[in-house]
């Protein structure tokens, strides 16, 4: 009696002294949790937008190298996709507490002030761990290189695909001997397999998944089927990239081909496109990163290259690279570990492959493991046939020109805006982003940018 | 809540402290009141002014996120916000939500406090249910509703047998967002009604009783006009913070600007010209336009205020 | 003006309760009661249905939770889910980011706010007035408001992807030091007096006179400082990009785990990082209501 408010009192201070001072000394080390308890002599940060299917190959991949380097810890961190993965990056290399590591997309490199957010790799000690020019696709190496310097290792080429369900189709009698789907060359056959599939599908699904709300989808989706027809964006003569040569014709008939699935009414908008395909949608458009989460779901199913319907093969394809984001004292042997690292998963991207990707170290390619992977053998060919953004400082992955043009795309497919008005507003915003200047070296797409 | 109020609430004290001539407490104490302020205004400069002061700069440079090679281009950043398409209706969407969820959350909290009030069990578990999601993290709770709302896995449209696109047409999306917001943090203006609801005094309701009004009477004669203030306050509370919309929304849409661009709010503009277009000169610029707006309103509710008390007198 | 001092009746403790509870044994259940309460049991469902299914979808197996058309029960009940957050999460780093963030910043915010509330309060200096006008105007800046220029500040410092630069923009709160003032204010003068003539000094005064009387007052800045410390997202989701360094809403919300959006173990994640907080409120819950009321009502 009496005592027992006071003694209280007493333990509930002393709990709160002792939570104040345990913080106190954890702020004071400053470096999280983990860091504590990793007795590595050699600590690799490394920030990847790998999720899904990807996530679980790229950690498989993490923990062979990890099985075979006990002396390097590797710690691995998966942000979400899209813009705030470049925007940490890009405030962690500006306030120089960037990781070791990055992945990046390959389109996205040129405008992301190669030189002060980023740190050339040295080609040197590249080779010293098994990684040399020769074994890349010149083409896609260079696209890398800039004033000379390579600042981006390609991973992977990866492509947008026409999923279908083998057990769908087979019932609207759209699969042909091989047991693929027929070859479609038009947008009246197009609209045709559509319709014989809607007949046999599972009802109160959607026919086909388009990410009609889905800016970057939208986007790369044009930016394949544009491709098609021969389109073009700005002059590649010199002085290149001075003039818009957008057809604003061509890009009509794309978004009329894109709207017309809404108002046929083949797409529910909106509707999660995966979870519809793996509960009996029979098609979808997604990335290839997608075939391992419609394996792993058990599906009956088939992947092409997006259709020709426009009569020229073509996709829309991008493609993953390591990228050493800037460090200020960059050097020594955690760098030597993050070049050690990024060789390694090159050189063993058979895993990788699992996910659906191309990959881009071409000795790779050419084994027969490679050559057996289903659906990916099914694809392949789209490798031939990539449709990618113009060359400038603005375009790449979730980059401005995407962030600015797909919300436009969408508004057409999704019936808020006509076509016709919408291709020439995008006209009018690609003449608008070819005069600006790019933020980070104040010079425009035409002086050069940082696009060597 | 300005420098004239604080200084009419401080006048007097100066005064009576003069009066009282204590010499003593005079000398020993009031010396010591700059080292009581001190490590407050050290963190307030650093982390307040200092910021404020250097947003002024930065808005009259082209600054880049990688913060050097800066130089100074005048009022470029400002006439080129006020002739940014994409700026204002990033300003709109933040005002349209505003204006849909002040009015909601005030009527919303006021009748659930009336509710809680007036039901004589189990009150606390009342104050629990309307209370406890307001202490949910923002991006938590509003991973919760972009879960119930997804079309064809959440639950929401299949328990009211509905097909709406929530999240992913234009005409739904800020709806959406304000229907988590309404969910989320009604509980703290609720918190305040119930409060000011339990401080009227009983004696005004028994007296009110006697003089024969019934229950409708007595709330418009006397809760209502006793709430007066707190409603004030809770609007003005919520106006300010609602403008500062950004959370919820990028939550909800996966860090998106939502469908069409349709619920991409003015702070979310703000980052992203800061943070993805690498051009915090411009984003300064705007985050000096926000500054305005927010002080404008501020100061509008107090001017409204001072003049309701004058004219009250 | 009512002033921060009003004693909100919640704060009239023990003594209330008691009464309340032996008056509960004597009400009868009239019908507009009956209605009522029906009434507060329906409102109380819709409000507690998101945190329900948030619960049940984390009791999923994954592809149940993806399921179409969905379902509130668990055909399946699993904690799978929970405990691949544990395995393969930064959920654990997470927590101990988000305590050691918010335990720091109502320590910090509690001292600096009691000692500028009681300066301004109690003391005088020269250009007090003006002092006190600039920090009221401080009451509109925010990380919402100033977030880029905060940004490139804290940068400057050094402290981007810190503990410190997460924390210490956090503590220079204009409105708890506003609320303080007021309190202090409501101290009478008579206390201090007789302390000073028997030779105690101002320091003296505030610690052993003040703050012991301040005590409710305090615990309702502290409670509320350490909520929107805990739930703060959009500061600490500028300022780290290491997220061995995250706090649990920013880390749930950005860094998704290695197997991409699963919504059974991102409802587990969402429940870890909320339902602390409510429990801890289930038992606080006098004090957390009289401190939220508090700290708002003073802005009166």
């Amino acid at each position: 009696m009496g005592i027992p408010p006071l003694n209280r009192r007493q333990v509930l201070a002393g709990l709160g002294g002792a939570a104040v001072a345990g913080s106190l000394g954890f702020a004071t080390l400053g470096t999280g949790a983990d860091a504590l308890a990793s007795g590595a002599d050699v600590r690799v940060r490394y920030w990847n937008l790998f999720s899904g299917g990807d996530g679980a190959n790229m950690i498989a991949m993490l923990d062979a190298f990890r099985a075979e380097h006990p002396g390097i810890a590797v710690k691995d961190s998966t942000l979400q996709w899209g813009n705030p993965f470049y925007t940490k990056l890009a405030m962690a290399a500006a306030g120089d507490r960037a990781p070791e590591l990055g992945v990046m997309h390959l389109g996205r490199v040129a405008g992301f002030s190669p030189g002060r957010l980023l740190d050339p790799w040295d080609e040197a000690l590249l080779a010293k761990y098994g990684v040399r020019k020769a074994d890349y696709n010149p083409v896609l190496w260079n696209r890398g290189v800039i004033d000379g310097k390579l600042y981006a290792l390609p991973l992977d080429i990866h492509v947008q695909l026409c999923f279908y369900r083998k057990d769908v189709l087979k019932k609207a009698d759209l699969l042909g001997d091989d047991g693929r789907m027929i070859q479609v060359t038009s947008t009246d056959q197009w609209f045709d397999v559509l319709k014989k599939a809607r007949k046999v599908q599972k009802k109160g699904l959607q026919t086909i998944g388009l990410w009609t709300n889905d800016q970057n989808f939208q986007w790369w989706f044009f930016v394949a089927f544009y491709t098609q027809l021969g389109g073009q964006w700005f002059n590649d003569d010199t002085p290149a990239n001075t003039e818009v040569l957008f057809d604003a014709d061509k890009a009509t008939q794309v978004l009329e081909f894109f709207r017309q699935h809404v108002t046929d009414g083949y797409v529910i908008p909106g509707a999660p496109t995966g979870e519809q395909f793996i509960n009996g949608a029979p098609f979808t458009w997604e990335g290839n990163w997608s075939v391992p989460v419609f394996s792993g779901a058990k599906l009956d199913y088939g992947a092409t290259p997006l259709p020709p319907v426009f009569g020229k093969p073509a996709t829309h394809a991008e493609s993953h690279s390591f990228v050493l984001p800037h460090q200020a004292n960059r050097g020594g042997a955690t760098n030597e570990a993050a070049h050690q690292l990024a060789a390694y998963i090159v050189q063993h991207a058979q895993q990788w492959a699992a996910g659906g990707h191309i990959p881009a170290y071409t000795p790779t390619l050419s084994t027969a493991a490679y050559k057996k992977l289903t659906p990916q053998n099914e694809y392949a060919s789209a490798m031939d046939h990539q449709a990618t953004e113009p060359k400038v400082w603005f375009a790449g992955s979730t980059g401005v020109l995407a962030q600015d043009l797909g919300p436009m795309v969408v508004s057409s497919t999704m019936g808020s805006a006509k076509p016709a008005s919408v291709a020439q507003r995008m006209k009018k915003e690609l003449a608008k982003l070819l005069a600006s200047k790019n933020p980070m070296d104040g010079t425009t797409a035409a002086q050069g940018g940082a696009v060597a | 809540m300005t420098t004239t109020s604080a200084e009419t609430v401080i006048a007097p004290v100066r005064a009576k402290a003069a009066a009282s001539g204590a010499t003593v407490r005079r000398k020993q104490g009031f010396q010591h009141g700059g080292w009581f302020i001190a490590p407050f205004l050290l963190l307030f400069g650093m982390f307040v002014i200092w910021p404020l002061v250097r947003g002024i700069y930065l808005s009259f440079t082209d600054a880049n996120i990688s913060g050097d090679g800066a130089s100074f281009i005048g009022l470029d950043n400002y006439r080129e916000a006020l002739g940014d398409q994409a700026m204002w209706d990033a300003l709109g969407h933040s005002a349209y939500f505003t204006l849909l969820v002040v009015p909601c959350i005030t009527v919303l909290a006021f009748l659930l406090a009336m509710l809680a009030h007036h039901i004589e069990r189990a009150k606390w578990l009342w104050r629990l249910c309307f209370f406890a999601p307001f202490l949910l993290p923002s991006t938590v709770a509003a991973n919760m509703w972009q879960w119930l709302l997804t079309q064809g896995i959440g639950l929401f449209n299949e328990t009211f047998g509905l097909t709406t696109p929530w999240l992913t047409d234009k005409s739904y999306a800020m709806t959406a967002i304000v229907i988590e917001t309404l969910w989320w943090t009604v509980g703290f203006s609720f918190i305040l009604y119930l409060a000011a609801l339990q401080g009227i005094p009983a004696h005004l309701y028994e007296a009110a009783k006697l003089d024969g009004a019934n229950a409708w009477q007595r709330m418009v004669h006397i809760t209502l006009p006793m709430l007066r203030h707190i409603t004030g306050l809770v609007f003005a509370l919520q106006a300010l913070a609602s403008l500062q919309l950004f959370d919820q929304a990028v939550a909800m849409m996966d860090f998106g600007p939502g469908p069409e661009l349709s619920t991409r709010a003015f702070v979310q503009y703000t980052l992203e010209q800061g943070f993805t277009s690498y051009r915090v000169g411009y984003a300064s610029a705007m985050s000096i336009i926000f500054f305005v707006i927010i002080a404008a309103v501020a100061l509008g509710r107090m001017v409204l205020l001072r003049n309701r008390e004058e004219g009250g007198r | 003006m009512t002033t921060a001092t009003t004693t909100t009746p919640a704060l009239k403790t023990p003594k209330t309760l008691k009464t309340l509870k032996t008056r509960k044994a004597r009400r009868p259940w009239t019908p507009s009661q009956i209605v009522l309460t029906l009434l507060g049991v329906a409102v109380s469902a819709v409000f507690v249905a998101p945190i329900a299914a948030a619960v049940l979808t984390s009791l999923k197996s994954e592809t149940e939770a993806a399921e179409i058309p969905p379902h509130w029960l668990p055909k399946v009940w699993t904690v799978q889910a929970w405990k691949a957050l544990w395995e393969t999460g930064n959920v654990s780093n997470w927590f101990v980011n988000s305590l050691v963030v918010s335990v720091l910043v109502t320590a910090i915010v509690l001292s600096v706010a009691a000692l500028a509330g009681y300066g301004f309060a109690r003391t005088e200096f020269r250009g007090k007035g003006v002092l006190m006008g600039v920090v009221m105007a401080g009451l509109m800046v925010s990380p919402a408001v100033l977030g880029v220029p905060l940004f490139t500040t804290v940068q400057q410092m050094g402290m981007v992807d810190t503990y410190w630069g997460m924390i210490l923009p956090q503590c220079a709160p204009a409105a708890m030091v506003y609320i303080l003032y007021k309190f202090f204010q409501g101290i009478p003068k008579e206390l201090e007096e007789a302390a000073f003539i028997d030779g105690a000094g101002r320091w003296r005064v505030f610690f052993t006179i003040i703050l012991p009387l301040s005590r409710p007052s305090l615990a309702a800045v502290g409670i509320f400082t350490f909520i929107s410390s805990w739930n703060n997202f959009l500061w600490p989701y500028m300022v780290t990009n290491n997220p061995d360094l995250m706090t649990m809403p920013n880390g749930i919300a950005t860094v998704m785990n290695s197997y991409g959006i699963q919504w059974a173990q991102l409802m587990a994640g969402g429940l870890m990082a909320g339902l602390p907080l409510i429990i801890v409120f289930v038992f606080f819950q006098r004090q957390i209501v009289a401190g939220v009321a508090h700290t708002g009502l003073a802005g009166q």
